[in-house]
């Protein structure tokens, strides 16, 4: 099978690993393209930012289409990759469910990709604020898989590991990196265990391998 | 802030899988609690010798845990049985994890940092989770709040009244109708505290909507302990 997909990565991104867990997940084969985003801010040059006008990673590059924004790129693996529709549902409630979980990763847990920035790069950012935020949107997601367990529920969105799914777990997985422990998110340690298991699971530096 | 000749509870039995660690607080100290393959449950210093590193980052096989950092192995006694690095060691007994008495019930995990706790009965009286909730509040104003927020009956018709009764020092029920919650106090600091609350009777009556039922009150519980200025670090930092 030739190489299709390429993607811009950096190994400490861990918006790159949500793409390199989907890869992974899916059973793709891809090839990275090394990004020295630190020290060397090389997403920010015109190369990068000819591909990326925001100068983010990830970017994926699959036959012709070039693509940004970490849930699209995972939407667009999802839809284009997986035959089984499991991973973005077609429609319906797990297709909505899917996609306001994608909007609050988007969204609500920027803080959480601000925090982690700050404690490793000393990027801009008040410790204390970012942390705090950062511990009531991780409290939501273990809010709903309380919820969740209720009804025998193991996943986000679905019956089954969805998109949402994977762009959830970097968040909680990497929450000591910025200092919140697992300690108090019950739901979240029994889901992330159920994630570590699925078939084609990867670490990135600073999730152990053991569990 | 005392209290650790008690029995005190440091989580939900549900919260805690076979084969899995986490950590918590008592009085401030670090605890790690686990489930070995058995399902028996451990309650240590969340402290391997060696290097001082937390157990509750390391990982279980079996019936022990292993620390993350140079998996030196523990067994359910907190000696340690096993270092990689010298396989061939005889392990000095001297290598050891302080370890707790611990005991479930009520849906609970109970531990004492006392090595003589009280005598405790155990009531036998099934229970079904609900949820733990922390709380950047002090005990006090944690038990304070439990009843000023109106509990409903699952299954029953028309209004009741709640009532708080204090079971020990570290268990309160709130009843209302047929329908009893235990409410297990955990003191994590003196800023911070747990609600471990689990619901009383059968799981076939409560199961799913029952626990839906009674999440909604514990939300609304601690939605009013964090608005009412008890919990001004509701959210602060562990």
């Amino acid at each position: 099978m030739s190489v299709a997909l390429v993607l811009y990565n950096y190994e400490l991104d861990e918006s790159c690993y949500k793409v390199r867990l989907a890869l992974s997940l899916l059973g793709l084969q891809w090839q990275a393209v090394a990004v020295d985003v630190f020290p060397g801010k090389e997403h920010l040059t015109p190369p990068y930012l000819a591909l990326n006008p925001s100068g983010r990673l990830p970017i994926l590059r699959d036959g012709d289409l070039v693509l940004h924004g970490t849930e699209a790129i995972l939407a667009h693996l999802a839809r284009a990759h997986d035959p089984s529709n499991k991973w973005l549902p077609i429609e319906g409630a797990d297709f909505a469910r899917v996609m306001q979980w994608l909007t609050f990763s988007a969204h609500d847990l920027g803080v959480t990709l601000a925090a982690r920035q700050h404690s490793l790069f000393d990027t801009p950012g008040e410790e204390l604020s970012l942390r705090a935020a950062s511990a009531q949107a991780i409290r939501i997601m273990d809010d709903h898989m309380t919820a969740r367990g209720f009804a025998h529920a193991d996943w986000f969105a679905a019956e089954h590991a969805t998109i949402a799914d994977i762009a959830l777990f970097p968040a909680f997985a990497l929450s000591r990196d910025f200092g919140i422990d697992h300690d108090e998110y019950p739901a979240l340690r029994r889901w992330a265990r159920r994630f570590r298991g699925l078939p084609g699971f990867k670490t990135m530096p600073g999730i152990p391998d053991y569990h | 802030m005392t209290g650790g000749d008690n029995w005190h509870p440091v989580g939900l039995s549900h919260s805690i899988e076979a084969g899995s660690s986490a950590g918590t607080r008592l009085f401030g100290q670090e605890l790690v609690v686990w489930r070995d393959a058995g399902g028996v449950v451990h309650v240590w210093e969340d402290r391997c010798p060696h290097r001082g590193m937390k157990l509750s980052f390391g990982f279980v096989r079996g019936d022990h845990i292993a620390c993350l950092y140079h998996g030196w192995q523990y067994d359910r006694g907190g000696y340690c049985q096993y270092v990689p690095a010298h396989p061939d060691l005889e392990v000095p007994k001297t290598f050891k994890v302080p370890v707790y008495p611990t005991r479930e019930q009520g849906g609970m995990i109970w531990t004492s940092l006392s090595e003589n706790p009280p005598a405790w009965p155990d009531d036998g009286e099934p229970t079904l989770r609900l949820r733990s909730l922390y709380l950047g509040c002090r005990v006090d104003a944690a038990i304070a709040a439990l009843g000023g927020v109106r509990l409903i009956p699952f299954a029953a018709d028309g209004p009741a009244d709640a009532t708080v009764s204090r079971v020990t020092d570290t268990l309160f029920a709130v009843s209302c109708a047929q329908d009893r919650l235990l409410v297990g106090i955990q003191a994590i600091s003196n800023a911070r505290t747990a609600l471990h609350i689990s619901i009383c009777g059968r799981p076939e009556r409560y199961e799913g909507p029952g626990q839906n039922h009674f999440l909604g009150w514990a939300l609304q519980l601690r939605h009013a302990i964090e608005r009412s200025g008890q919990a001004s670090a509701a959210l602060e930092a562990h």
